[in-house]
């Protein structure tokens, strides 16, 4: 009789322990859907077709890390200065979002390691009279708030100590702002700006330069206590090299040698 | 400029928008009349000092932003683990923002039934609730419908502000398709016509309401 | 709980920050009203005029204004204008956006207020000898004031609630603007949020306030 009690008593013990213990990663399997954060007027990591539905090479990575968990994917839009908001805030189970791993947004969340690499190139109108980086100088800029390039753009202004900075909300404003003149330049990543040249939609776009600054990585992103959610996005961006099919989304999407992922001389 | 790309397609698209914006309007004011008369009518029956902390939160929901409330009840509602959908998170603020107006349109209401008519009705016999639900409220409606109706169009305005949680509304839409077609002018000026065709033939009925009770007084 | 931990130390030093862009959004709030209240005037009398043009301004003028959304007139200003190459700043943009939206709504206040004023006093007024300018300015748009104060006060505490809308033109100046500038960066949104929200209450209660204040000594009698 005893034992029995014990048994039964020690069984909802380790029921109870193991309900406690479900983390994130077991969340989504449960769930059945993982829902991905991704900024949808970033061509080509994210835009919409015709249709208005998701696409992109961000689309795309969510739909990869859906199968290898067995789950579908959602696609939850983001707005840049929303995607770590809509993390914290359950909106989103992982942000597939280009986001550079600063180590200020590393207090509030949590980072895999990087799945894209970006060179930043300044985008000007040909009637600007912008040639290279130091020719913004004393013309009114704009970046998205908070994103990398913005970030350091808005230093770059406050450094030249002439022209103005303007945050905006999202990166389609940013080249709405840039085409209608209200704006005589911006830093995006390069694949953006080709990528949005190619498009035609923006006749007088052109690139004049790469902008001094660091390679931006860029990581998968989730809640920063969840270590067994980060430890498998680590293990995944590492197949998605290793199996050639970060290659291949990168020839999809952007075309050439895809940018390499790894820092010489220091582990990560 | 009418040699648009906008297609049939994209036209539905913001009609889904649309009715996003209507049914947020619509939940957030039916809850927020509710509450909006439960706390009004509490004000005016209840002693100032017992009515103060109502008072107070419904004083700071008018006195600060929208767009401020949605980002700290959004921010908050993940802080404590809720989990709320952007469009549960969206009702409840704007269910209680528009309560916190609807509260003072009924206060002012009740208030414009002057006491002798409510003694009198006390006098015939009639209890406190007979009183509130036969005498006062019909009267205080007659003055509180033109700034209801008021209310409800201003909330149907202002739940374009939800579009911050990233909830595709009616102007958030709009933005995708400037996005996509870079048309932004016409298509903010299509956006503009249908807000205006939504709220433009229920503010009329409500000027026309007011116009035709105001005869009656 | 979330496993989420407050950071308030870092949002208190952001204060003097904040209370920096407090003063440009009560300035926009300020000048907003100044600039609706003249148009508002002109859109009152307007609607009144003889000419079919002038009335149709007035008119299409509130009614765009009472019946689209304020964070569309914001956009529009900015992206709108834009697209017709009238870049206006953001700061502009949003001056110009609220100040449509308060035009608007203090017209129709406005036309109120004309309409409880005894038509005899401009009659009495000009039997006095003043010319139609002269009437309406000293006898007509006093009394408006007056009976139009309480809702102009109103206006104003809108006016600063909507100068959190410059956000979505690029303005990173005013409170909101500098809140979201904090808050991206850091991504500490309660905290600096909250902040934001008793800022504006306060300077919302102090126009509340002032403007009691100002009621008292103006219409004393």
């Amino acid at each position: 009789m005893k034992t029995t009690y014990l048994a039964a008593a020690s069984l909802v013990a380790v029921l109870t322990a193991q309900t406690a213990q479900a983390d994130k990663l077991d969340d989504i399997i449960a769930s059945g859907t993982l829902r991905c954060a991704v900024v949808l007027d970033f061509p080509p990591m994210g835009s919409r077709d015709a249709d208005n539905n998701p696409i992109g090479f961000d689309v795309d990575y969510c739909n990869d890390l859906a199968t290898a968990l067995g789950v579908t994917a959602e696609i939850v839009e983001t707005p840049f200065p929303d995607r770590i908001p809509a993390l914290v805030s359950d909106r989103a189970d992982v942000g597939v979002a280009s986001t550079s791993d600063t180590l200020e947004r590393a207090k509030t969340i949590g980072f895999s390691i990087p799945y894209f690499a970006f060179q930043m190139v300044v985008l000007t109108r040909e009637d600007a009279g912008i040639n290279d980086f130091d020719g913004q100088k004393g013309h009114t800029v704009g970046s998205v708030a908070g994103t990398y390039e913005g970030l350091q753009l808005e230093d770059n202004v406050k450094a030249w100590g002439a022209g103005e900075f303007r945050p905006y909300q999202n990166q389609a404003d940013v080249f709405l702002a840039l085409s209608q003149g209200q704006i005589d330049a911006t830093v995006v990543t390069s694949t953006v700006a080709s990528s949005i040249i190619a498009t035609g939609q923006y006749p007088g776009f052109v690139m004049k330069g790469d902008a001094p600054y660091d390679i931006d990585y860029v990581s998968l992103i989730g809640l920063r206590n969840e270590y067994g959610f980060l430890n498998y996005l680590d293990l995944f961006v590492n197949q998605q090299v290793r199996t050639g099919r970060y290659q291949e989304l990168y020839d999809k999407w952007i075309g050439g040698t895809a940018p390499t992922l790894s820092i010489n001389g220091v582990y990560r | 400029m009418f040699n648009t790309a906008l297609t049939l397609s994209d036209l539905g698209f913001m009609a889904r928008g649309a009715a996003i914006t209507l049914s947020i309007t619509a939940i957030a004011v039916l809850f927020g009349t509710i509450l909006g008369v439960i706390f009004g009518t509490l004000r005016t029956q209840i002693s100032a000092l017992a009515a103060a902390p109502l008072t107070f939160v419904l004083d700071v929901l008018r006195s600060v932003p929208l767009l401020i409330q949605l980002i700290l009840a959004n921010a908050f509602q993940s802080i404590l683990g809720f989990g709320w959908q952007p469009f549960a998170v969206s009702c409840v603020v704007l269910s209680l923002y528009t309560s916190s107006y609807c509260a003072e349109i009924v206060r002012g209401g009740i208030e414009a039934v002057p006491m002798v008519t409510r003694r009198a009705a006390r006098s015939l016999g009639l209890s406190w609730w007979q009183d509130l639900a036969h005498v006062v409220f019909p009267m205080a409606l007659r003055v509180a419908l033109p700034g209801w109706i008021g209310l409800t169009l201003g909330v149907m305005k202002d739940s374009a502000l939800v579009l911050w949680l990233g909830i595709i509304e009616l102007l958030r839409s709009s933005q995708i398709l400037v996005t996509r077609l870079q048309e932004p002018l016409f298509i903010l000026i299509v956006t503009g016509a249908i807000y205006f065709l939504i709220s433009f033939p229920i503010a009329r009925l409500g000027g026309r309401l007011e116009k035709r009770w105001r005869e009656n007084d | 709980m979330n496993n989420y931990t407050f950071h308030w130390y870092q949002a208190f030093r952001a204060v003097p920050q904040m209370l920096g862009g407090a003063v440009v959004t009560l300035e926009v709030a300020l000048l907003s009203m100044i600039l609706g209240i003249g148009f508002a005037v002109l859109i009152a009398v307007g609607r009144g005029s003889q000419r079919a043009a002038i009335r149709g301004l007035a008119t299409t003028w509130v009614e765009v204004a009472r019946n689209t959304p304020a964070l569309f007139q914001i956009y529009m200003a900015h992206f709108g204008l834009g697209a017709f190459g009238l870049h206006l700043s953001p700061f502009t943009a949003l001056l110009a956006g609220i100040t449509f939206n308060n035009a608007g709504y203090l017209a129709e206040t406005f036309r109120g207020a004309l309409r409880a004023i005894p038509p005899t006093q401009a009659r009495a007024a000009r039997s006095l000898g003043m010319g139609p300018v002269r009437a309406f300015t000293l006898i007509i748009l006093p009394q408006m004031f007056r009976i139009s104060f309480l809702p102009m006060t109103n206006q104003m505490v809108w006016a600063i609630l909507m100068t959190s809308l410059g956000i979505v033109v690029g303005m990173n100046t005013d409170l909101a603007g500098v809140t979201q500038a904090l808050n991206v960066k850091t991504f500490r949104t309660f905290e600096f949020f909250a902040l934001a929200a008793i800022i504006y209450y306060l300077a919302a209660k102090t126009v509340t306030f002032g403007a009691r204040l100002l009621a008292a000594r103006l219409f004393r009698y």
